[in-house]
């Protein structure tokens, strides 16, 4: 479609401020972090070669473990966030009738505050002397309290609480716009539910849970405030250990080098999970 | 419609209530304790709007980080804006910004993590002092990253038949822009410096690496209460913060934008 144009009278320069900001803060501060990754400087600020020993550092069991906790924090929040929010949107989009708009509003409400907030609420809820177990207590499930904080169990909740909405509203937009009579359609012609899921619904909002997959997969990967909080620096993951090394002395250009580590983990395995993706959510003949 | 029997609706009823108790259980009762006479974790003993008093009289460290916060959020919004305002100008002259368009989608793309850490860097490298700039800086990088795509996919929706006819009855470029672009893309004008400026005033990850000691936000603030003494008072601020949050997304909501969050 032809866009919209006005005679051709002002200059590129008019349009340029966004892509020197741009340019400026973020490409240059990217590249910056790169090339300090392996290059080494003498002392007076001279160039003196390049070198690999920074990442060689890390090439030690310990990182491999937060590396892989980092990956399967990611992985795993963002299954547990697709189960949880795929029938949400489903019940969104087609059986919400009028409370539609009402449930989206309900979600981007805590979406829209601040999550330490949340974090802090949820103290309420798994302190020792918090609801959940003065719940299990009054039902006599449990006589002592459990321990809910610094687990696992606690990153997970904040986890999905957090990331929930990442997942959610692209799916909700993509099913929203969905034409319901494909449904039927299926449904006149003999598929089952299961069917219908495989074969339609799952193929045809494709983009959207994988855009959903990253918006959750990236940003957890680098996540270290929740781990922190809910976790009590039990786990380590990618996030606490640069922030330590970043914002401890002397540290500081090998927290840069770790960084770049972890992103190339993070490219690579954010290709294997697209392709994976692609291959769970293609329209085939049988059902799971 | 969808067919459905009644056992599935009923389950899947269910299933989406209990998502929405684990959404607002925790906030419910965060407000509730808000209310209560004794600090947590003691039971509820009785109903007192003491904390909400102490909110607004006593620790003036809050409320720096507050109007930080807002300052912050603000100008970064502001400063989006206009660039991504000034770059449609160009893109309507029939400039071609497709190409500069992919420059913008690294920043929602990339972790935080990593873009603030990179940000630091680049910080002591230019011998930038941490503080209030730097906040601004970083967080219209993340403006930038929403206004521009988002505004640019809804100017190539636009009419151009539209801009045609005011060139035709002579109106000037600059004209036509102001009093027949502009107006059209208000909408979604609005709907992302909204956008813009929720996501930096409750960013955490970039305020945590680019402050410095100087400027607290408020979600720094908020994390320090965190990891010392819990009060109450942070109840009574969540409170607030809840219906400010409820009255942004509910400007979002009338302006019946197809503009998506994402």
């Amino acid at each position: 479609m032809k866009t919209p144009q006005l005679a051709k009278h002002y200059p590129f320069a008019i349009g340029i401020p966004a892509v020197i900001w741009q340019v400026v803060f973020f490409y240059l501060p990217l590249a910056l972090l790169v090339a300090g990754s392996f290059l080494i400087w003498t002392e007076e600020g001279g160039f003196a070669g390049f070198s690999l020993e920074k990442f060689t550092f890390f090439f030690r069991p310990p990182y491999f473990t937060v590396i892989g906790a980092s990956l399967l924090l990611a992985l795993s929040t963002s299954i547990l966030c697709f189960l949880i929010a795929y029938p949400i949107a489903y019940y969104m989009a087609f059986r919400g009738k009028k409370w539609k708009n009402l449930l989206l509003f309900l979600l981007i409400v805590p979406f829209w505050t601040n999550f330490l907030l949340h974090v802090y609420a949820w103290f309420y809820v798994l302190e020792r002397e918090g609801i959940l177990n003065t719940l299990l207590r009054a039902l006599s499930i449990t006589h002592e309290p459990i321990a809910f904080l610094n687990s696992t169990f606690a990153i997970m909740i904040m986890m999905i609480y957090y990331y929930l909405p990442f997942m959610l509203l692209p799916i909700y937009a993509s099913l929203e716009r969905f034409d319901s009579k494909l449904l039927e359609a299926s449904y006149d012609l003999g598929a089952s539910w299961r069917q219908t899921l495989c074969k339609i619904t799952l193929p045809l909002c494709s983009r959207a849970i994988k855009t959903g997959f990253f918006l959750v997969f990236i940003p957890s990967f680098g996540e270290f405030a929740i781990p922190e909080l809910m976790g009590g620096d039990r786990v380590m993951f990618i996030g606490n250990v640069v922030s330590q090394f970043i914002l401890g002395d002397e540290t500081g250009s090998l927290g840069a080098s770790f960084t770049v580590l972890s992103c190339i983990v993070l490219v690579i395995s954010a290709l294997v999970l697209y392709q994976l993706l692609s291959w769970f959510l293609k329209p085939r003949a049988t059902t799971w | 419609m969808v067919k459905s029997n009644s056992f599935a609706t009923v389950c899947h009823f269910v299933l989406v209530a209990s998502v929405y108790l684990f959404l607002y259980v925790p906030i419910i009762v965060l407000l509730v304790f808000s209310f209560n006479s004794e600090p947590f974790p003691a039971p509820w003993s009785k109903f007192t709007w003491q904390w909400y008093g102490e909110l607004f009289t006593s620790s003036s460290f809050l409320w720096d980080s507050f109007f930080t916060s807002l300052v912050v959020a603000c100008c970064a919004t502001l400063i989006s804006l206009t660039a991504g305002i000034l770059l449609i100008f160009y893109a309507a002259q029939g400039g071609r910004i497709g190409k500069f368009l992919t420059l913008f989608y690294g920043n929602l793309i990339i972790p935080e993590t990593v873009l603030a850490v990179s940000l630091l860097g680049f910080f002591t490298f230019a011998a930038i002092p941490l503080g209030l700039t730097t906040l601004i800086l970083a967080h219209t990088l993340l403006g930038l990253g929403f206004v521009i795509p988002l505004v640019y996919a809804r100017f190539k929706e636009l009419d151009y038949r539209l801009t045609e006819a005011s060139l035709v009855l002579g109106a000037t470029p600059i004209q036509t822009f102001f009093k027949v672009t502009l107006p059209l893309l208000r909408p979604v004008l609005v709907a992302a410096s909204l956008l813009v400026f929720v996501i930096s005033f409750d960013d955490f990850i970039l305020s945590y690496f680019c402050s410095g000691s100087s400027s607290q936000t408020l979600s720094l603030y908020i994390l320090s209460m965190l990891r010392s003494e819990i009060s109450p008072v942070v109840n009574a601020l969540s409170a607030l913060l809840l219906i400010l949050s409820s009255g942004l997304v509910w400007i979002f909501f009338t302006l019946k934008t197809r503009t998506k969050i994402f």
